[in-house]
């Protein structure tokens, strides 16, 4: 009964972007929700590449892994909470990622674009929750990226799928239940998501120039009064 | 407005103002604060109209700051040599001030654009106190000799409790800034700001500009004094203090501190702008998921569907 749990039985998939995701030699364990273009697969991904590929893999992944339903809590009657975050029992959380050729039973997804940038996508029956970490090179990104995303988390209550707090080890976090999918597309709320996510990185890498542009013009002018 | 101005513009209105109201009289006063803690008190009485007592006080000196009679070395000839006998300085000054002054208005001249020139300089009032001492080191840099009643290193104050250090030589004057931020963005931002004074320096069209640096840790010339601080440093040369620069050169050394953190602040805010319209924009994009959505429940509801009824029921088991 067991026995087509056993190739993941750690219960977590790891998809790395950056590595050639097809290699025909040996073929990945899971098959990818990501199918690149054949031309993608043999170049080098250069950056824009790459973050198309990583939200590209997060979108098929999302579009897999959103399949949610109302369940009542097993232990509270007239409750209904989110499994995902009470982990009550694991045959809630083995929630099925169905893709293209094959159903793996896993519950959580983690999709890296490389060691600082990886998105942890975990599901359960009725609620699904996804945590990101933002790409941060140095003091002032990291900074930035904190200053913003404290922002947003401050408001999560106009979000409503956004976490009041972060998973540990990520930067921002959100929550979906079967309640949000049924008051809003799916397919829309998976595009909301993504936007986000691109979003978040080119707010830190605006905000950085902007930042830059400005010390410079000002020390250009304070200078300029010596001359 | 990218550079500080000297001119208090508060000050040089109710100066303005009070030139052109002719001889009717108003009382006033009134307090107003500056950047760095300059405090300004100006009183007008009905009995004379065209006289003002203006008070300024200084911020805080830290204890290694030299002073004489609570005022900046040279502050007094300073005061004299700019406004001659339009301006009266009272002594002692008033409780809580550092320098009280009594601006006789009559005495302007007459025409209107020296006249400005005048009222100008009496709302920099603080420019000419405070930069006494730095201007005098300079003027010894322009003729190349150093003063002689001077340290190797001096500390002037410009912020409350805050100094910064002049070291004096012959050929250059090194001017240190140790610059303490309370929050950790503002320490992250003001480092990028110096880094970005250091490399726009080495632009060709700044190449005559004083050099500058920064570190995390003390300078040579600062040896001894303890230091938790930023350093930011600029090597003033004889050319940078020829003639008519001198005036220029002595206020922007003397508000480089206000100058950083006061950009600092501006793009904080200027972040926060963006953040907020940022916001704006994905709760758009979330309601446009959530709107169709709603509006096809609309739609559900609207009669697509008929009721089913308990008589309906009943009629069609007949």
């Amino acid at each position: 009964m067991f026995s087509y749990l056993l190739p993941c039985r750690a219960g977590q998939r790891i998809i790395s972007i950056p590595t050639p995701p097809l290699d025909r030699l040996h073929p990945p364990p899971f098959s990818l929700p990501l199918r690149p273009p054949a031309d993608a697969a043999s170049a080098v991904p250069t950056m824009a590449n790459s973050l198309r590929l990583y939200l590209t893999c997060i979108r098929n992944t999302l579009e897999a892994a959103m399949c949610l339903q109302n369940f009542p809590c097993q232990e509270v009657e007239r409750h209904n909470k989110p499994e995902v975050e009470l982990k009550t029992s694991p045959e809630l959380l083995l929630n099925p990622i169905v893709d293209e050729q094959c159903i793996s039973r896993c519950f959580s997804v983690l999709i890296c674009r490389n060691e600082a940038e990886k998105c942890l996508i975990e599901t359960s029956i009725n609620s699904i929750r996804i945590s990101m970490k933002v790409k941060q090179a140095d003091e002032l990104e990291n900074i930035l990226a904190k200053k913003f995303l404290r922002f947003l988390s401050m408001r999560a209550e106009a979000f409503q799928v956004l976490r009041r707090k972060p998973v540990q080890g990520y930067d921002i976090s959100f929550l979906i239940t079967n309640y949000h999918c049924e008051d809003m597309h799916k397919h829309k709320l998976i595009d909301f998501i993504v936007q986000f996510m691109e979003d978040i990185d080119k707010e830190i890498s605006e905000l950085k120039l902007s930042v830059n542009t400005r010390g410079r013009l000002v020390a250009t002018e304070f200078l300029k009064q010596f001359i | 407005m990218i550079l500080l101005q000297s001119p208090s513009r508060f000050l040089l209105q109710i100066l303005q103002d009070r030139v052109l109201s002719g001889d009717k009289g108003v009382d006033i006063d009134c307090h107003t604060v500056e950047f760095d803690d300059v405090r300004y008190h100006i009183q007008f009485s009905m009995r004379n109209p065209k006289v003002m007592v203006l008070s300024v006080a200084l911020p805080l000196p830290p204890p290694e700051a030299m002073l004489y009679d609570g005022l900046p070395l040279g502050a007094i000839e300073a005061i004299k040599a700019a406004y001659g006998p339009v301006i009266q300085i009272l002594d002692p000054p008033k409780d809580g001030f550092d320098l009280t002054m009594k601006i006789n208005l009559t005495k302007l001249p007459p025409d209107e654009e020296q006249r400005n020139a005048v009222l100008t300089q009496i709302a920099s009032v603080r420019e000419v106190v405070l930069g006494a001492p730095l201007k005098l080191l300079l003027k010894h840099l322009a003729s190349k000799t150093v003063a002689p009643n001077v340290d190797k290193l001096v500390a002037l104050v410009h912020r409350p409790n805050e100094s910064f250090f002049v070291a004096p030589q012959v050929d250059k004057v090194t001017v240190v800034y140790p610059m303490r931020f309370q929050d950790s963005i503002d320490i992250v931002l003001a480092t990028s700001f110096l880094q970005e004074f250091v490399e726009a320096r080495r632009t060709a069209a700044l190449n005559n500009a004083p050099s500058c640096l920064w570190s995390p840790a003390p300078p040579l010339e600062l040896k001894g004094v303890p230091s938790d601080a930023l350093n930011a440093n600029a090597v003033v040369f004889p050319r940078h203090v020829e003639g008519k620069k001198l005036d220029k050169t002595v206020w922007s050394l003397l508000t480089f501190h206000a100058y950083v953190s006061y950009h600092v602040k501006c793009s904080e805010g200027f972040m926060h702008t963006r953040m907020r319209r940022r916001v704006e924009s994905l709760i758009q994009a979330l309601d446009r998921a959530k709107s169709d959505a709603e509006k096809l429940k609309k739609l559900v509801n609207g009669g697509s569907f008929k009721r089913l009824s308990l008589k309906n029921d009943g009629n069609s088991r007949q």
